[in-house]
């Protein structure tokens, strides 16, 4: 009898605390993060990494000065105040061994899912084993169009990709010839019409050289030299020589950091005197590249978030002054959407209420975060499920920045295009080397 | 045409410059393997290291950066010296792989030292004598300063180091100890010391030219590896021990990366409508290496060399 009453006993221990453990769910949520850490894009690496860790911060903390969801929880809240745990990882710009690492943070430290990789060649490599193992990845800042046109099943991408934002380039190229630049008359069509492009040549750089063309004859532009160079490369004269010759109005770039800051010497060297010069973000929109000072006046970059959006959005404003206390500068086009991307992450799972895969997948697909919650000047975000494009964030939209001097003399970027958000006249044309 | 004759004249310009860099930088590796038989790895971290010390000294004695070369020279010596004495002595008892593995070594432990102290950003140095100055010598035909003056003390290098070794005693005992260490030995040559000038003497060279490129190239610790790879090919090209040969090499090669514009001239003069999307400037290395595959086949000494 009073071992019948033993068992009953430990049985009703059992009942009530089995249910009491599942409602508890995991104390922490384990998201690899795959970043160049070191290696060439190391800076970058080193932005990437503090947007994710804040957005982390933000999320596992309750932060009343921000206007965010995540920022009011201290976790996520439909797992019980679960914490995120992030696991980086340097990927060093290898794809392959981005591959491994990947491998590793699926079977070694059980990752629930994982955020990455800045470059597209890894992001390729990492979202195909994270398609294997059907573990979900989130891309926040790798823009290869391609990415998204493989009909992955795990595989979702907040940032706006690069047929947007060259789209961008050549709709702010045809409103400059219609005067709807801020400050600038109606620029003569055929001062522009000649287009010369130089990317470096990895995944990245050479869907940037195929978008540009395509949108060149789009838009009716005469694209009389497209160039693709190795970003390890040690001299990029021949490279400048072929632009210059080609005299065009508009000089356009897809660059690494240091090939960035060659491009921009030898341009210097050789005294190019183009009318407009656009880079496509990534190394034109780095710390480096600002020190080279006066050389960059007048020089666009096209982004997705600039110094100068706090201006405009009080969120993007309280959560870089934070950043700032944590790096000692600003937000950038790598760290705020490496925060989107770790945002991303904590709605889903919030979203999701498990951990599960599946859940997860399913949350990704029905998600809908609305601009407001944003640092990025987004509609907001939501992934598509169908088309010839699947798992890309459809609310975002790119920036065009113009670094102008300001007035204490530091050099800063503007946003000139979308038009009617513009924060500073445009200077035109570029002053020439 | 007269576009295509200003083109080549350009080309011809920039890439007789840019040659000269190549050979400079190629110079005291192809010095340490003449003498030694070794094929140093580590050349282009001395680069790297002769690069910082430019960046950093100059600041910091208020100077400008060109005058610390002497500098950068002599840092670059006593690194070639410390790194002789310290590993390259001990690896030359070993076989011929250890030697390989262990300037492998010796560029991965200098490459991360550089990544601890430095950081892996790459920097520039913002102002300086040659620092954003070229020269225009005709339409569209410029000279750039930085390449120019690596240019000219490129040419400086090849006559001292020329003149070293062919008229001079201590020339005549490093070649000496190149050709059989064991016999210059018995003639009372110290070999040790042969070999520590050599390594000095590579050293210090590119130590040189690594302070004069950081007018013009943003350094980070991984510089290194893009100049080497030209370098290697520069060597082997122009026969490994051979210092005629790697200025004629260097001076091939940059030659041979300048062809694209070039190229692009012809189709803009013939108006080659078909052609217009074959770009050639992602192929340029590729050239390069087409070349020099070429000649180990056809001339495994390579042009100039006179080791089997």
């Amino acid at each position: 009898m009073r071992k019948i009453a033993l068992v009953a006993a430990i049985a009703m221990l059992a009942a009530m605390l089995v249910p009491a453990m599942a409602w508890a769910g995991p104390k922490e949520i384990k998201i690899g993060v795959i970043y160049p850490l070191t290696g060439p894009a190391a800076a970058a690496g080193r932005e990437l990494r503090a947007g994710a860790e804040l957005a982390a911060d933000i999320a596992n903390q309750v932060m009343p000065g921000i206007n965010m969801d995540m920022a009011k929880n201290g976790g996520v809240k439909s797992l019980g105040g679960a914490k995120l745990t992030l696991i980086f990882k340097d990927h060093q710009g290898n794809p392959q061994l981005g591959a491994d690492l990947a491998k590793k943070l699926i079977l070694d430290d059980k990752v629930v899912g994982i955020l990455g990789c800045y470059y597209s060649s890894v992001t390729k490599t990492v979202s195909a084993v994270c398609e294997r193992y059907g573990v979900p990845m989130i891309n926040g800042s790798s823009t290869s169009p391609t990415l998204t046109k493989r009909g992955f099943k795990w595989f979702w991408r907040t940032t706006p990709h690069d047929k947007w934002f060259t789209k961008d380039l050549f709709e702010f190229l045809v409103g400059l010839t219609k005067g709807k630049a801020k400050g600038v008359k109606a620029v003569p069509r055929e001062e522009i019409n000649t287009l010369a492009a130089a990317c470096e040549k990895t995944e990245w750089g050479s869907n940037v050289a195929i978008e540009i063309k395509n949108f060149a004859k789009e838009y009716g532009f005469n694209l009389a030299a497209n160039i693709l160079y190795a970003a390890k490369s040690p001299d990029l004269s021949s490279e400048v020589q072929s632009l210059i010759a080609a005299k065009p109005g508009a000089m356009l770039f897809a660059s690494y950091t240091s090939d960035a800051l060659l491009m921009i010497k030898t341009l210097k060297s050789m005294k190019a005197k183009p009318k407009i010069l656009w880079g496509q973000d990534a190394g034109f929109d780095k710390p480096e590249f600002v020190s080279l000072g006066d050389d960059i006046v007048g020089v666009l970059t096209r982004s997705v978030f600039l110094p100068s959006v706090v201006k405009m959005k009080p969120l993007s404003g309280q959560v870089n002054d934070l950043y700032v206390k944590k790096m000692g500068h600003d937000l950038d086009g790598a760290s705020a959407r490496a925060f989107t991307g770790l945002q991303t992450w904590v709605y889903v799972l919030e979203k999701a209420g498990s951990t599960e895969p599946k859940a997860i997948q399913a949350a990704c697909n029905t998600i809908s975060i609305p601009g407001n919650q944003l640092v990025v000047p987004w509609v907001g975000i939501k992934f598509s499920t169908k088309g010839d494009e699947i798992g890309q964030n459809v609310l975002g939209g790119g920036l065009i920045g113009q670094y102008q001097k300001q007035k204490d003399g530091k050099i800063g970027l503007e946003v000139v295009y979308p038009f009617d958000i513009a924060t500073a006249p445009l200077v035109y044309p570029f002053q020439g080397y | 045409m007269e576009e295509l004759g200003i083109q080549i004249l350009k080309s011809l310009v920039s890439g007789l410059l840019m040659g000269l860099v190549f050979a400079l930088v190629a110079l005291g590796l192809t010095v340490i393997f003449g003498v030694m038989d070794i094929v140093n790895f580590a050349h282009g971290e001395f680069l790297m290291v002769g690069m910082y010390t430019t960046l950093l000294i100059s600041p910091l004695l208020g100077v400008d950066p060109v005058l610390t070369l002497p500098l950068a020279g002599l840092v670059g010596a006593v690194l070639g010296v410390l790194c002789y004495f310290g590993l390259i002595r001990f690896l030359l008892r070993g076989p011929m792989i250890a030697q390989l593995f262990g300037t492998f070594g010796l560029m991965i432990f200098l490459r991360n030292l550089a990544l601890l102290f430095m950081g892996s950003e790459p920097r520039i140095v913002h102002q300086g004598w040659l620092v954003g100055k070229s020269i225009v010598i005709g339409p569209g035909v410029v000279l750039e300063s930085t390449k120019l003056a690596v240019a000219v003390l490129s040419l400086l290098s090849f006559a001292v180091v020329w003149w070293l070794i062919n008229r001079t005693k201590v020339g005549k005992a490093l070649t000496a100890t190149s050709l059989d260490a064991e016999g210059a030995r018995y003639m009372g040559i110290s070999t040790e010391l042969m070999n520590a000038l050599a390594w000095a003497v590579g050293g210090a060279s590119v130590g040189v030219a690594g302070g004069l490129l950081v007018n013009f190239w943003p350094v980070d610790p991984g510089v290194g590896l893009l100049f080497t790879m030209i370098a290697f090919a520069t060597v082997a090209l122009g026969g490994f021990g051979s210092v005629r040969g790697a200025l004629v090499a260097g001076i091939l090669i940059g030659l041979i990366v300048n062809l694209p514009p070039v190229w692009d001239a012809i189709l803009r003069s013939i108006d080659a409508v078909g052609l217009r999307g074959l770009d050639i400037h992602s192929f340029k290395y590729t050239m390069v290496y087409a070349i020099y595959f070429l000649i180990m086949v056809l001339r495994p000494q390579g042009l100039f060399g006179w080791k089997q």
